[in-house]
């Protein structure tokens, strides 16, 4: 076990404590299931804005991200990141139309766009499914991270780290999430830009960075890391993450929480601009983080561990606290809005649909029960992960884009779109997507194309055998 | 040739990055703030009475009020 650093656990400690207390106040600020889900649906930009940063930037973000700019150099950016900030602006020129719905959740969204309401439980699911696995993952992330800057043995700190954030979601619900957010958010660009400066001051400023991390592999300032990125793999890539901008399940209860189209619009303005900043900050001190500990002679088992090593070994203890603010906050803003997410999911998506005599106050002790619940076994799943949770967590991002970008969001602009094939298209979408990632592509087809293509096909079939045989929701009129 | 110590098709990469998550705030500062023009929110039509709360937390089932 590694020794106790005080310094670094008492920030630890006096952080979950504020976090806590914002808790508390949220739920006495939580009266009805509306507070619970949505925000009363008064959500305005400041807190919106800051809330969908937070929340976007996760565990994966800050760890994994430094860890793969460490293994594979500023290719990330190319493949991942702007996918990722294409995907931000592109929900920007959408959201009118999703906000105008005025609807909660994406399997509402699937349920009006089809006709069908029995869609809301089946979507429902497998969101819930995904969104569990998130946490699980996040979980993981953030104890072995506290565990090896603090200290404190894993399977300890896994249990205060879960307990905690169960215990502020389930008392405030998406009112206490967004302003724990909003903390955590302005913290956490706020640390790594002020990391990120100790660095450039440190290794003599942002060309000398980029001039060592080049001199150490020529491939790593390269945007396809030297060739190990085909073009039709980076515009795969680019799809898949862009995708699931548009259905993740908690981007779009956020924009629901907003109090009009106008603070929707401009919440996603807003964090675009400040998280492709934020991202380029963050794989520049990727970069910063592998020539310091090639410098250093600091050796690291594995490219996740590079971050944590950067902090424990290499800059001072203020500096360290910093970015130890960055990464919880990082990790707990996402942990906490993922588990909020199992929460309206079970009771809004799945309870009320077999339930629909159900009325407000039983549909939040459904919300606050199926939080605790997915958040005390997504606590105990990542005490000891099974291989398969990281194996199936790879496929997320083909899942969602496959199964629901295009026939969803082409559902919402089509009017005359026939509900079956919408249908049609998410199944043939999920199970192409999956299938062919599952068995490693088709004749060299990425996953995300077959996915995403045979969606379209489907749909487009669809819409000429089927138009007119039945009714659906979806399209606003006079849009 | 080399831009910040980086090639420069990898800084053309980060600027296009910066571009890209820019689109949004560009439009809307030029459609909405300088130009003046509404956003297109049908929400508000509706305020002023509970068809906006009910139709959220119903999931859409508003009998027929869209």
């Amino acid at each position: 076990m590694a020794d106790v650093n005080p310094f670094y656990l008492g920030t630890f400690i006096v952080y979950l404590l504020i976090v806590l207390a914002i808790g508390v106040w949220g739920y006495t600020k939580t009266t009805d299931v509306m507070d619970f889900w949505a925000f009363g649906q008064n959500m305005g930009p400041w807190l919106a804005t800051w809330s969908f940063v937070a929340n976007f930037v996760s565990a994966v973000s800050v760890i994994g991200f430094i860890g793969a700019v460490y293994g594979e150099g500023y290719a990330l950016m190319t493949h991942t990141i702007f996918g990722l900030m294409l995907g931000t602006s592109a929900l920007y020129f959408a959201v009118d139309r999703v906000r105008n719905l005025d609807l909660l959740t994406f399997p509402d969204i699937i349920a009006d766009v089809t006709g069908y309401d029995a869609a809301r439980p089946i979507a429902g699911t497998v969101l819930l499914g995904n969104g569990w696995l998130y946490l699980v993952m996040q979980l993981v992330g953030a104890s072995l991270l506290v565990t090896a800057i603090t200290g404190v043995p894993y399977e300890y700190m896994v249990w205060v780290i879960g307990i905690v954030f169960i215990a502020y979601t389930v008392l405030g619900g998406l009112i206490s999430v967004a302003w724990t957010d909003f903390l955590q958010g302005t913290v956490m660009v706020a640390a790594v830009l002020l990391a990120l400066g100790f660095m450039l001051f440190d290794l003599g400023g942002f060309t000398s960075i980029n001039q060592q991390f080049g001199a150490l592999d020529s491939s790593y300032v390269n945007p396809t890391a030297g060739g190990a990125y085909t073009a039709l793999g980076i515009v795969a890539t680019i799809v898949a993450f862009f995708g699931t901008i548009f259905t993740e399940q908690n981007n779009i209860v956020r924009i629901a929480a907003t109090k009009d189209v106008r603070t929707a619009k401009l919440h996603l303005a807003a964090s675009g601009v400040i998280l492709s900043v934020f991202y380029s900050a963050l794989v520049i001190l990727g970069g910063a983080t592998t020539v310091a500990l090639d410098a250093g002679g600091l050796s690291i088992e594995t490219q996740d561990g590079a971050f944590p090593t950067l902090i424990t070994e290499y800059v001072p203890d203020e500096v360290g606290i910093i970015l130890i603010l960055a990464v919880m906050s990082a990790i707990l803003s996402t942990t906490d809005t993922r588990l909020h997410s199992t929460g309206i999911t079970t009771a809004r998506d799945i309870y009320s649909y077999f339930r629909p005599e159900s009325g407000d106050d039983s549909q939040l002790k459904v919300s606050r029960l199926a939080t605790i619940v997915f958040g005390i076994t997504a606590t105990a799943a990542a005490v000891n992960p099974p291989g398969t949770i990281i194996e199936l967590y790879n496929f997320r991002a083909v899942l969602l884009t496959s199964a629901f970008l295009l026939p969803v969001y082409m559902g919402l602009y089509w009017a005359g779109l026939s509900g079956k094939a919408i249908l049609a298209s998410i199944v043939t979408g999920a199970i192409l997507g999956v299938g062919t990632e599952l068995t490693g592509g088709l004749f060299g087809v990425p996953s995300t194309f077959i996915g995403v293509g045979s969606a379209l096909l489907v749909l487009l079939l669809g819409s000429v055998l089927l138009s007119g045989s039945e009714p659906k929701g979806g399209a606003m009129a006079g849009d | 040739m080399t831009i910040f110590g980086m090639p420069d098709t990898m800084f053309i990469v980060f600027v296009a990055t910066l571009l890209a998550g820019s689109l949004g705030a560009m439009h809307y500062l030029t459609v909405h703030v300088l130009l003046g023009k509404p956003v297109n929110d049908t929400t508000q039509d509706r305020s002023g009475s509970d068809v906006v709360r009910d139709r959220a937390a119903d999931g859409g089932q508003t009998d027929g009020g869209r």
